[in-house]
């Protein structure tokens, strides 16, 4: 992560992140954000700013100007407040992370973030920095609370949290910088990022109505195993897996499903690797889902039987996106 | 091209960042204008609203070349008109081109704030022209204004309308106001400047020069300023008396008087002095060395030299406000003996011109025997003849303006009168000098502080005569006896017009004249003139005993941190998060009520249980309590909902009573 505060080297932000590391609250979906993880440092412009006060007071000195003493003091007195206004800002601030909606590896996923406070004080110009980097704005006026998205790019597939986030405020002067780590917690699934482009296999309709043809096996094509469902056919019965596993267990074959689309993980090319083949199926799975066809997919330690709609793709392609995780 | 604005477009722009800097820069730089060439506040004037233009249109803005020219021919002409780049003057102006340019540059926050940071600078280079009263009210409104830029630039487009932000700037420099003037009072003054000061151009300072020629002490009568302010020990002399001595001019040209060189001479001695008067004066700056006391100083502070001319001189300018405690004696004798040098400087007669005047001496001196006696014919010359005392005099150029004013003319004021006087008495052969001050003053009747103002200027001669040695002559007593009596007001002519603050001080607004001359001289007193010195006077007085600098330092953290901590209990006001949400506290009162009938919450209930066993005890309220835990929980826990709702439902709890059945 790129340094973040104001006026501070890298070194120096590390050692101030290990020291916040220790003062932070447990993860948890909510959290009042208070004086023992906020932390606040002047800006550039505030330097600037007091460089320029510095200049005014020596300039009163030597001219033993009293004028030129109380705009000094008025200013240094203001900024003072500023600093105090810039903390209050954020502080006694309630943060609260709700539940991200899945994305592909490479999105962005958003994750919904409800600031509130029980009094309706002003508190505009709060921003939130995601770990990408990637900031959004709060402005809390004349309300209890406000919803932002906190954006942040999905890098891996699998279960992803949106890290360390900074929530920092540098209103009302811009002198100070006041900000806060936080950690919440949610969680956002997210796939594996479909394969760039579109397989032949459903492009269009008729492409789509070979690949079935390829896929019908016939009777005898063995395509998996599931539980045991009442109305099975016992000369279906998958007689060496009930003698391994004690539980009843029907054959599949192909043909019961002549309609349906089998997406299996071994007919990808063996030499692709785990990423690549999930990639594929991936966008094998929304193809066929694009196409509403009725598909089932195999992949080693799952296998999903054919169906379609909403749910159905969504289960898919999770699977996909927690294979071997 | 559109040029109609209408008035969407005007609140777009209200909301702008640039649009509040260069309101801010406009306003710091306004009071400077007076001082800067024309030229340069068409060209500020120029690119501010050449960069308004560019806000909406980006593709307008000049090409960094010319830019670059602008600074550069403008540098060439300040160069020109002020002689230096680094003035007072020439580097404001300077500095108000350069931000101006800058602005054309600007486009991110982050140059906004440095533009904005420069603009409280160029506030204090206006402190050294000007510390009075309005000068601060102007420096807190421009202050607020630069408050409610720096709030817009940093508001990440938040939908806050101007009034709120300038509501919250107001609330900010009122905290602000308390911690400023602990600073003020407390922080350790440093006496004597950092590093050498430049020399000051004193154009702009009025008061009167070590000259005097026709014409400039008549000018300075229309400025209202104040001289210097006097606070009388016990009595306050007779307004006749009140001859404040500056210089002594013993050199003539014909034209013009003048202090001449200075001759090293022994110390005066004074013979008898009685009549002796304790004061304080209060001297504004005025960029010269001589100090005024009242004729004469016979008591004088240790650092103030005392020249033979009975007048007072410090050792350093006077730039800014300083302040002296003297004895004077009314009545008073000087040594009767004259040196040699005064004798011929003081004979001393300008060849070749004025002859009429000189002819008219000699005249004189061969009439009448005794000095007295010619002194008082002139006088009675004065005041008989059609002599006038007038602010505005017939110029009287050429080389001899004493001959045309004595015979011509007649009409003058009393550099005129003491010019001629003064001539006149040499010519006759009597030592004599002109004295430059001031004459009079205002008491203000509220706090009894003598006010001289410049208007008071006034010029008179002295004499030197066997016996009584140097003695005052004023020849303006003889022709306007009420100049001197009462004053300048007194003396003038009906139908002359007089500059605004004699008819102020006059008319029925005389009252708030003297009420703000009384604001204006606490205010030179205890801000302008709280130094090093004033700081001691005045913590001794409070802690009732001797301060040394460490005293002061504590007293100032220890002040400091107390106000702090007060300003800042007021913005986090710990007492009002005690306060509960309205909505909690209506709630409370229906659990009251309820409560009352013996149904009383447990801390455990959640509202809805709370509600069901209430309705199983008064089944005959089961609506209003249903409503009301549904109206609660709404409001409670959901995050959208309006006003209205909770009028009702505050309504809804005050109209319950469950000590009564419904529709009966």
């Amino acid at each position: 992560m790129r340094n973040s505060l104001p006026l501070v080297p890298r070194f120096a932000e590390r050692f101030i992140q290990r020291f916040a590391k220790k003062r932070q609250p447990p993860t948890t979906h909510q959290v009042e954000i208070n004086r023992h993880f906020l932390y606040i440092l002047p800006t550039r412009h505030g330097v600037v700013f007091f460089i320029v006060l510095l200049l005014i007071l020596f300039g009163a000195i030597n001219y033993e100007n009293s004028l030129g003493f109380m705009l000094a003091f008025l200013l240094g007195a203001l900024s003072l407040l500023g600093m105090i206004y810039t903390h209050q800002n954020i502080n006694k601030l309630n943060v609260h992370i709700g539940r991200a909606e899945p994305v592909f590896v490479g999105q962005n996923m958003s994750f919904p973030i409800i600031l509130s406070q029980k009094t309706k004080q002003l508190r505009p110009a709060i921003q939130l920095l995601s770990q990408t980097e990637q900031v959004s704005h709060v402005h809390l006026i004349n309300k209890t609370s406000s919803t932002s998205q906190l954006t942040c790019t999905a890098q891996h597939r699998g279960y992803s949290t949106p890290g360390q986030i900074k929530l920092f405020t540098e209103f009302p002067f811009g002198l100070f910088h006041a900000w806060s780590w936080l950690n919440l917690d949610s969680r956002c699934l997210v796939y594996p990022a479909p394969y760039s482009h579109s397989l032949p296999n459903f492009k269009t309709d008729q492409d789509a109505h070979g690949s079935t043809t390829n896929m019908k096996q016939g009777i005898d094509d063995f395509s998996g195993i599931r539980s045991y469902q009442d109305g099975d056919q016992p000369n279906h019965m998958a007689w060496k897996a009930i003698a391994k596993t004690g539980k009843l267990q029907t054959k599949l074959f192909s043909n019961e499903t002549s309609q349906d689309i089998w997406l299996r993980w071994d007919q990808l090319d063996p030499t692709l690797d785990i990423e690549h083949r999930l990639s594929f199926l991936c966008r094998m799975v929304l193809d066929a889902s694009n196409h509403s066809r009725n598909f089932g997919l195999d992949i080693p330690g799952t296998k999903i039987f054919p169906s379609h709609g909403l749910q159905h793709k969504q289960q898919c392609l999770k699977a996909l996106a927690l294979f071997g995780l | 091209m559109k040029f109609a604005i209408n008035k969407t477009d005007l609140q777009t722009l209200s909301q702008h960042p640039l649009f509040w800097v260069i309101l801010s820069l406009s306003l710091v730089i306004t009071p400077h204008l007076g001082r800067f060439p024309i030229w340069s506040i068409f060209l500020i004037a120029l690119l501010f609203s050449w960069r308004l233009l560019c806000i909406k249109r980006p593709h307008w803005l000049p090409p960094k070349w010319l830019l670059l020219i602008i600074i550069v021919f403008s540098s060439a002409g300040l160069f020109f008109h002020f002689g230096t780049l680094f003035g007072k003057t020439a580097g404001s102006v300077l500095l108000s081109i350069l931000l101006a340019v800058k602005l054309h540059e600007s486009h991110s926050r982050r140059d906004y704030m440095l533009l904005i940071s420069l603009s409280f600078f160029i506030i204090i280079t206006n402190f050294l022209f000007s510390q009075s009263i309005p000068t601060v009210i102007f420096m807190l409104c421009i202050t607020l204004v630069l408050l409610v830029s720096m709030i817009t630039i940093n508001q990440n487009n938040a939908a806050i309308d101007n009034l709120t932000k300038l509501k919250l700037s107001v609330k900010m420099l009122l905290q602000a106001l308390p911690l400023m003037l602990i600073l003020f009072v407390l922080f350790p003054r440093i006496s004597g400047p950092l590093w050498k000061l430049p020399e000051e151009d004193s154009s702009a300072i009025s008061g009167l020069s070590d000259t005097m020629s026709p014409g400039n002490i008549s000018n300075l009568i229309k400025s209202s300023s104040v001289a210097f302010r006097v606070q009388f020990k016990n009595k306050i002399p007779a307004q006749q008396n009140l001859y404040w001595r500056g210089l002594v001019l013993w050199y003539f040209d014909g034209q013009t008087w003048e202090r001449g060189k200075q001759n090293i001479t022994p110390e005066p001695t004074l013979l008898t002095s009685t009549n002796k008067i304790d004061y304080t004066v209060t001297l504004q700056a005025h960029q010269k060395k001589w100090l005024y006391a009242l004729d004469i100083p016979v008591d004088i502070p240790e650092d103030v030299i005392y020249t033979r001319n009975f007048v007072l001189r410090s050792q350093h300018k006077i730039t800014s406000l300083y302040q002296y405690h003297l004895t004077s004696s009314l009545n008073y004798k000087i040594q009767s003996d004259i040196s040699p040098w005064e004798k011929s400087a003081g004979l001393k007669i300008p060849p070749q011109s004025n002859l009429k005047t000189l002819f008219k001496g000699q005249q004189l001196a061969q009439r009448f025997s005794q000095p007295e006696d010619i002194v008082d014919h002139v006088l009675k010359t004065f005041n008989r003849e059609e002599f006038h005392y007038t602010l505005k005099p017939p110029l009287t150029p050429g080389a001899n303006p004493v001959d045309q004013f004595l015979f011509e003319t007649k009409r003058g004021f009393c550099e005129h009168y003491a010019s001629s006087f003064t001539l006149l008495m040499r010519a006759a052969g009597i030592p004599a000098r002109v004295v430059l001050g001031y004459q009079g003053g205002t008491i203000n009747p509220m706090t009894k502080v003598l006010t001289v103002r410049q208007s008071e200027a006034h010029a008179w001669s002295e004499i030197w005569l066997q016996d009584r040695g140097w003695v005052r002559i004023d020849p303006t007593a003889a022709i306007a006896p009420q100049r001197i009596e009462q004053s300048l007001d007194a003396a003038l002519d009906i139908n002359e017009s007089r500059p605004l603050h004699i008819q102020l001080s006059s008319s029925v607004f005389k009252n708030i004249f003297f009420y703000w001359d009384a604001i204006d001289n606490r205010w030179n007193q205890w801000v302008i003139g709280y130094d090093t010195a004033k700081q001691k006077e005045l913590l001794s007085k409070l802690l009732n005993q001797r301060i040394i600098f460490s005293d002061i330092v504590i007293l100032l953290l220890a002040s400091f941190s107390l106000v702090l901590l007060i300003t800042t209990l007021f913005i986090f006001q710990p007492w009002k998060r005690t306060r509960l949400d309205p909505v909690i506290e209506a709630y409370n009162e229906f659990c009251k009520k309820l409560s009352l009938k013996g149904i009383t919450r447990e801390s455990h209930e959640g509202p809805f249980d709370y509600s069901l066993r209430a309705i199983k005890t008064l089944p005959e309220h089961k609506n209003s309590i249903l409503l009301i835990t549904r109206l609660y929980s709404k409001l409670r826990y959901e995050s959208s909902h309006s006003d209205n709702q909770l009028t009702q439902f505050k309504q809804l709890i005050r109209e319950f009573n469950p000590g009564r059945t419904p529709g009966r």
